[in-house]
């Protein structure tokens, strides 16, 4: 299905200056905001969560929507594109912040590698997913892996996570050979 | 015997005796919750890092030993935690004065063996008041399949709508022919919110092919993400703890709701159990879940139901496994969603395990559609039992996740959902859904009662409408043009959950508002009477409220 | 109305199990079946004729067992699926696979082996698969996971269909059942059965070509 197409679509460098475009202009009108870094400390789960409805002012979409400017009228004369509806990786970050406050470290593990993976493109994903599965993959090709998570997305916690991976799949002869 | 006893020709032919039961067999791990080829609870810490789990040292450490040892134990709790006595850790799961708080802190310094040793103390009934305690959400839930043996779309959208409308907050389908899966997504997708706004929808499919649909947008959660607990069988089923992680993190970067499945009784089922218990590896299960970060986990054996079943004490290890999921701090989908048994009383005796002390989701799928129906081969309820499952809440007083409803109120929902999904077809290109179809599948019982569709043309369309890159706003667009604009603006509502993010935390669901109830914010507080979940007050008087209760006033 | 031997024996029969009670435990019979008698002929080789079908069984297959989980015998299982395949004038081979008691790497080490890419992997108690090379080893072309559905009309289905798929043409799949009732009755004999099927399984050793008198 979305597993195809090279890597270098129209569509997905048309997606990508998108995303740098909105990352852009929300470093530019954050002025006011609260800056997602520096929310030192962390969220609180029991003040701000939902944050749907407790804290909004923070969430908003990968191209920088607000929750509010999102609607059915916007949907339905096209100004709103399935793009537009995407989780921002400061939203998963918030949501781990929540994690943790209400005792649950392991999830904001989890989310915080989600952050990273919001990078990426839904068919390298899916391609990368199943490079981890056992045999599948040669020693040198999870270490390209790691390095294109790594330089490319900008993604350290996944890379690292895949590094581990092949350690494991090496002890245990789980790699193709 | 040349002269049979009549009363034993009787109990010959009760449907108790048409299921299989086995001896125990220890040497493969046909055994429960004892065997004595279960390691001993140990752990080893140096330098931070653990150097022995349950007798092993690290160099012997398979996969799963590894994934545990480095996500799962919490090394600053973990002497603390293995340092108290099994059988007072037992006693503190029921007793009322040590908080789901303490414990839950001190269940990430176990190790599988040990929890299997805490376990082992409880008798059912103890295991069920550790359940009242430990469930994460504070209100009981539960989840409905929606399936049909003909894939058939119109039947899918009434099923779900009246899924939702009866009180189930999560839905899932599956498929018969496996190239149907995005339209059966997308007939939840609309059926669901036609039922009552704010229920989830999942279509159970091969791992890569279920998550391209959340990421399109035609889904918001998913369960068959499995895990085992040896590598072999890991192995066998495709993947490691590492790549499962990675899919997990995968759906959360979508904002898409996630839960694993595992079982009693599948190591065993696929021929490599090491001889343990089928418990213990259950609860490795369940560590490599935690470890993942994953918020939940669907267990109670599911699809290997039939060998728990089989053998002394697994309906009980059924509820334990539960039960050390919840004590891991994760959601838990409870079972029961799997035929077992001919006999109607082990059936029920199987359900209340959950329903009386209440999970997060009592059924991890009950049966919205007859048993014939139901694709992941039959669940322990189904359709027929709905008036039975209504008197079993107002009798004992117990939420199970349903509501009484109305015959008319039924039809309405039915007959909206299977319009709107017409409308829906007939907007994207998709072959037609007649008035025919949708007047038939207002009013069936199952696919006994429903024409053929024409199923070469179906795929070819929905092929075609993945091929084009559609996705879930095409059918909020399309809802919307043709006038049923509180279905789109539901279904919308539900993509920009996603944008929230507020549902992966452990336990969401959406209340009709479209606000999320999780563990976060209706947390499980129960520590004994007067506290935790009460049905009481206008819950109550919606549940006892059936409609066949005969009124005093109108005699 | 012609009364012939085989329907007085018909008749007799289910009078017996009327006389039993339909509603038997589901208690293993002991009725036993001599084992097949095998020639092997040495490690099986990749085939180089496109017109055969595969079919592969795992290490305890008509030996150490001898019948499938409703007792259908092994010589009944191997006549019917070499009928089905005979049927569409394909020729049909036999393998052991000694490695793994895993019905889709069996179904799919036997389509490695087969000269048209299509192979049948079958265990002890029934479980059935049809498989193609090229596939990966999860996949399959049609999958019978329910073994007390897996017949001998299904069984000599599934041999024609996968004959057809060796002739390169694309046939609708045998109507594949779904039993809410099976998995009571007989998923714990299933479990204890694979675990019998899978203590005889070589872990890296060779599959062997084999002859069988049927």
């Amino acid at each position: 299905m979305a597993q195809q197409g090279s890597e270098l679509s129209p569509e997905m460098i048309a997606a990508a200056v998108k995303r740098v475009l909105a990352s852009l202009n929300e470093s530019a009108g954050k002025s006011g905001t609260v800056n997602p870094a520096s929310t030192a400390g962390g969220l609180d789960a029991k003040k701000d969560y939902p944050l749907a409805i407790k804290r909004r002012d923070l969430v908003k979409s990968a191209t920088g929507l607000a929750l509010d400017a999102i609607t059915l009228d916007k949907v339905v004369e096209g100004k709103i594109g399935f793009d537009d509806m995407k989780i921002h990786p400061d939203t998963l970050e918030y949501q781990a912040q929540i994690a943790i406050s209400a005792g649950r470290p392991h999830i904001a593990k989890n989310l915080r590698r989600a952050a990273e993976l919001t990078r990426i493109p839904d068919a390298r994903v899916l391609e990368i997913y199943n490079a981890l599965r056992p045999y599948r993959s040669t020693r040198q090709q999870l270490l390209d892996i790691a390095d294109e998570l790594e330089t490319k997305y900008q993604a350290k916690i996944c890379a690292g996570f895949v590094r581990e991976a092949l350690a494991v799949y090496e002890k245990r002869g789980r790699i193709k050979k | 015997m040349a002269k049979r006893q009549k009363r034993f020709l009787v109990l010959a032919d009760r449907p108790v005796n048409k299921d299989g039961f086995i001896k125990e067999w220890i040497d493969v791990g046909l055994v429960a919750m004892d065997s004595p080829n279960d390691p001993k609870p140990s752990i080893k810490i140096e330098n931070g890092v653990v150097v022995e789990l349950d007798g092993k040292r690290r160099e012997d450490f398979d996969m799963i030993d590894t994934f545990i040892a480095d996500h799962c134990v919490d090394k600053s709790v973990a002497q603390e935690a293995m340092a108290i006595d099994s059988l007072k850790f037992a006693r503190m799961l029921v007793d009322i004065n040590c908080p789901r708080s303490e414990l839950v802190r001190l269940s990430v310094g176990l190790t599988p063996a040990k929890v299997v040793s805490i376990l082992r103390e409880l008798n059912v009934v103890e295991l069920m008041m550790a359940m009242q305690k430990l469930r994460s959400r504070k209100t009981p839930m539960n989840q409905a399949h929606v399936t049909n043996l003909k894939d058939s779309a119109p039947l899918l959208a009434a099923d779900a709508a009246e899924a939702a409308y009866r009180g189930f907050a999560e839905i899932e389908t599956t498929v018969g022919v496996v190239r149907y899966a995005p339209m059966n997504a997308m007939s939840l997708l609309v059926g669901g919110q036609t039922g009552r706004p704010g229920v989830l929808a999942q279509c159970a499919v091969e791992e890569a092919l279920e998550l391209s649909m959340g990421m399109r947008g035609l889904t918001h959660y998913a369960e068959t993400v499995s895990v085992y607990g040896t590598e072999q069988v890991f192995v066998d089923g495709d993947d490691t703890p590492w790549s499962k992680s990675f899919l997990a993190s995968a759906y959360a970067s979508r904002g898409l709701k996630m839960r694993y499945t595992s079982g009693t009784g599948s190591e065993v089922q696929m021929g490599y159990a090491e001889g343990k218990s089928m418990l213990y590896l259950e609860v490795r299960c369940i560590m490599v879940t935690k470890g993942a970060g994953v918020q939940g986990l669907q267990n109670g054996s599911i699809s290997c139901i039939g060998v728990p079943g089989s053998v002394p004490g697994g309906i009980k290890t059924v509820l334990a496994e539960n039960v050390a999921t919840v004590l891991m701090n994760l959601e838990v989908a409870s079972g029961n969603d799997q035929t077992f048994t001919h006999s109607i009383e082990r059936n029920t005796a199987r359900m209340l395990m959950q329903f009386l002390p209440g999970t997060d989701f009592i059924f991890s799928g009950y049966a919205a559609e007859p048993n014939y129906d139901n694709m992941f081969a039959g669940s322990t309820h189904d359709v027929d039992d709905y008036d039975d499952y209504l008197v079993l809440q107002r009798d004992l007083q117990v939420d199970g996740g349903l509501i009484p409803v109305t015959e008319e109120g039924v039809i309405a929902v039915r007959n909206k959902a299977a319009r709107a999904l017409q409308a829906v077809f007939d907007e994207l290109g998709l072959p037609a859904i007649t008035d025919e179809e949708v007047e038939l599948a207002t009013y069936a019982h199952g696919t006994k009662d429903i024409g053929d569709r024409n199923v070469p043309e179906d795929l070819r369309a929905i092929d075609e409408f993945m091929k084009r890159g559609g996705t879930g706003l095409d059918v909020v667009r399309a809802l919307a043009k043709r006038g049923f604009k509180d279905i789109a603006e539901s279904v919308l509502r539900m993509q920009i959950g996603k944008v929230a993010g507020d549902y992966l935390q452990t336990s969401a669901v959406y209340t009709e508002k479209f606000e999320v109830l999780s563990a976060i914010n209706d947390p499980n507080d129960y520590e004994g009477p007067g506290t935790g979940y009460r049905l009481q007050g206008e819950r109550w008087e919606k549940l006892k409220n059936i409609p066949q209760a005969i009124d005093p006033k109108d005699i | 109305m012609q009364i012939s031997e085989e329907l007085v024996r018909q008749i007799i029969l289910d009078v017996l199990k009327q006389e039993q009670g339909e509603g038997k435990p589901a208690k293993r019979q002991d009725e036993q079946v001599p084992p097949l008698s095998f020639k092997e002929l040495g490690p099986a080789k990749t085939g180089t004729d496109r017109n055969e079908v595969v079919i592969g069984v795992p290490p305890a297959f008509g030996t150490h067992m001898t019948k499938t989980i409703i007792d259908i015998p092994h010589r009944e299982v191997l006549k019917e699926l070499f009928a089905g395949i005979e049927e569409e004038g394909v020729k049909a081979r036999l393998v052991r696979v000694n490695r793994t008691a895993d019905v889709g790497a069996v179904a799919h080490d036997a389509a490695v082996l087969s000269g048209s890419g299509i192979g049948i992997g079958i265990l002890c108690r029934g479980t059935t698969v049809i498989h193609q090379r090229d596939l990966e080893i999860l996949q399959n072309l049609e999958l019978f996971p329910q073994s007390p559905l897996v017949d001998k009309d299904a069984l000599r289905a599934i041999g024609r269909n996968a004959a057809k798929y060796a002739k390169g043409e694309h046939p609708s799949p045998v109507p594949t059942r779904n039993d809410p009732m099976a998995r009571p009755k007989y998923q714990g004999l299933a479990a204890l059965l694979h675990n019998k099927e899978t203590q005889y399984v070589k872990p890296g050793a060779p599959s062997t070509e084999l002859s069988v008198q049927l």
